[in-house]
């Protein structure tokens, strides 16, 4: 890799050296900061309502505050989650949003406002379905409460214009990202998986504005390499981990090249057809409707295999490690779906549960390694 | 001409295997011994151990050392590491070419391996994380018993009755032998539980690769019969033990480093 690419690529790795560091920066400036726990939340709202909004993600270590509110068969994202909120590791944040996507984050929700102090809650009921009429004029009434909520509690008024203008940004950010992920099919040696993650996770981490020049400076550098494939086993990465960065660092430490990705925490928040007209919260409920679905959320005419299977061929996978979080109901059910169908096309799966508050353990290197072997 | 050996290495969490094969892939000796903390003291031992039995350790004339095993990249002066899933495939399948299925048990983890028709890796699972359904749990019960490792299977087959043992994990186990001595269960049923009970982990792992005979049992645990006994009930098929299950590991490593160097394919 040239000089000057690693040399764009530091500021992207800056956030592990504190996932909020950003976030609190700008607290400590005086600005008012937004967590978000999912990718459903209209982070376009909070941006227009004047917060910073970053997204929640699980950290590592025991949760001993959180088990005394969570059954042990809630995730580790979850629970770490809440472990941060309840040992005040989130007293920078002003407020926190929640959507309505899973059982157990709903639950999360109602367990943060009564047990969290010193922020404000806020909830958005995502339909569960979303195609049709019924779920895009339902999501337009919600988003109007929600901006109307927001408005109360910041001070601000969210007007058409402020909106449009956080809409702008946020969609000029996707435009970047899709940009990046379409530059890895064409050129996979632009980007290794590792530095791939490291965009991914800053993405969240990161103010869109600054993150968008800094997209757009790395993809101009990357555009002018020559295209070159990758002699190393490429596999894609699927499942439902948030905490991904050790992983990643894992599965390519073990030998093998991490050309794409399925992960919320990923290629889906991003790949999403570009926004339509109307007036921004129709604007906002149509994208978010339209992307490609969370597990835990239906839409019909939508197969996740065949759109998996999509990205694994155009990609150049020859292989997808499934990282799936223990106890993540929704992305189990769909599994053994996913499994099958890529196996009838002759690609190899591995499935590792994994626990995000947890290290990468050894064993989690002996399969990766072992499936490596098989790709071989 | 002076003979060339290829030597595999298989370093796990309860003991350290090393395997020499010569050119025609024979073996020409082996040594098993345990781990204990220390891997790489552990690693060179048991090289140590292997190559003294064909000759002056500095006379044996190494060509390939290929090392599997959780200690597998501490071993130096490896020419590669492998996992060992692909070495226990390889090896069950020198030994035996027509073995679909491998499972394998070792001290702190067990694997379930689909193999090709021509012997590669189609399908494996590992545990997870807890030792139910590994030798670890066997050591255990045989120190809260009081009655040595090597012995449990005996003791198992012979009972001809077994204590229900339903906790999966191990600590909650060992709780639930301290209540069945205490309510003066015979100890023969309590150890034909355990056996059941490891067998049942391990055949729940099994099935979710998919049991597909002939099967092969390798691992130090394959040496307790009462772990055979059971689970070829549980699957419903005969399970064949090699002569030394534990080495199939270190063996199939060093067939790897033999073909490596004889610019075979990789198998």
């Amino acid at each position: 890799m040239s000089v000057e690419i690693s040399e764009l690529l530091k500021p992207f790795y800056q956030v592990f050296e504190d996932l909020y560091r950003f976030a609190k920066d700008a607290k400590t400036d005086g600005e008012k900061v937004a967590g978000y726990f999912c990718t459903y939340s209209p982070q376009e709202l909070l941006h227009s309502a004047g917060y910073f909004p970053v997204r929640v993600i699980g950290g590592l270590g025991a949760t001993p505050l959180a088990d005394q509110w969570l059954q042990p068969f809630a995730c580790s994202f979850a629970k770490s989650a809440l472990q941060a909120g309840l040992s005040g590791d989130f007293s920078f944040l002003d407020l926190v949003m929640f959507s309505h996507t899973c059982d157990t984050m709903q639950n999360l929700a109602e367990i943060w406002r009564r047990r969290v102090s010193g922020l404000e809650v806020v909830i958005v009921s995502t339909p569960n379905l979303t195609e049709g009429d019924i779920p895009l004029n339902y999501l337009m009434k919600e988003l109007e409460r929600v901006k109307e909520e927001l408005e109360r509690i910041s001070k601000v008024q969210i007007t058409e214009d402020r909106l449009l203008k956080s809409i702008e940004v946020y969609e000029r950010h996707r435009s970047n990202m899709k940009s990046l992920y379409a530059l890895r099919r064409k050129n996979p040696s632009a980007l290794n998986g590792e530095d791939m993650f490291a965009i991914v996770m800053s993405s969240f981490l990161m103010k869109k504005e600054a993150h968008n020049e800094m997209l757009e400076n790395l993809i101009q550098s990357l555009k002018a390499l020559p295209v070159k494939d990758v002699d190393k086993p490429k596999v894609l990465v699927g499942g439902s981990v948030c905490q991904v960065q050790g992983f990643i660092e894992a599965i390519e430490s073990a030998g093998a090249f991490v050309c794409d990705d399925d992960l919320c925490m990923g290629s889906r928040s991003y790949v999403l057809p570009p926004i339509y007209d109307g007036n921004p919260t129709e604007i906002l409920a149509r994208m978010y409707l339209s992307r490609v679905p969370c597990p835990a959320f239906h839409k019909p005419g939508h197969d996740p295999a065949s759109y998996l299977l999509d990205r694994v061929v155009s990609s150049g996978a020859k292989g997808v490690v499934f990282l799936q979080t223990k106890f993540c109901d929704p992305y189990a059910f769909n599994y053994p779906h996913l499994r099958r169908t890529l196996e009838k096309e002759g690609i190899r799966t591995l499935l590792i549960e994994v626990e995000q508050n947890q290290p990468v353990s050894e064993a989690f290197k002996t399969r990766i390694s072992a499936f490596l072997e098989t790709l071989q | 001409m002076r003979s060339i050996y290829f030597l595999g290495l298989d370093i796990g969490s309860a003991t350290a295997k090393a395997v020499l094969i010569n050119e025609k892939r024979d073996i020409c000796s082996w040594a098993v011994i345990p781990t204990g903390g220390r891997l790489l003291e552990a690693g060179e031992k048991v090289r140590r151990d292997a190559l003294e039995i064909v000759g002056r350790v500095d006379e044996v004339h190494v060509e390939a050392v290929v090392s599997t095993g959780y200690g597998r990249e501490l071993v130096r002066d490896k020419t590669r590491s492998v996992t060992e899933i692909t070495c226990h495939a390889k090896g069950a399948h020198e030994l035996m070419k027509d073995v679909r299925f491998v499972i394998d048990i070792g001290g702190q983890d067990s694997k379930a391996i689909l193999l090709s028709k021509d012997g590669l890796v189609e399908r494996f699972e590992m545990n997870d994380k807890c030792a139910a359904g590994t030798g670890r749990f066997l050591e255990v019960m045989s120190r809260v018993l009081n009655i040595p490792l090597e012995e449990i299977g005996d003791i198992a087959v012979n009972s001809g009755e077994f204590a229900k043992i339903s906790s999966t994990c191990t600590v909650f186990a060992e709780s639930e032998v301290i209540s069945l001595l205490a309510q003066g269960v015979d100890i023969p049923k309590i150890v034909s539980g355990l056996c059941k009970a490891v067998s049942e982990r391990v055949y729940g792992l099994a099935s979710r690769v998919g049991v597909t005979p002939p099967i092969m049992l390798t691992g130090g645990v394959a040496k307790n019969r009462g772990v055979v006994y059971w689970l070829s009930k549980l699957i419903g098929s005969e399970i064949r033990i090699p002569e030394n299950p534990q080495i199939v590991g270190a063996y199939g490593a060093a067939l790897i480093g033999a073909e490596s160097y004889l610019n075979l394919s990789i198998k």
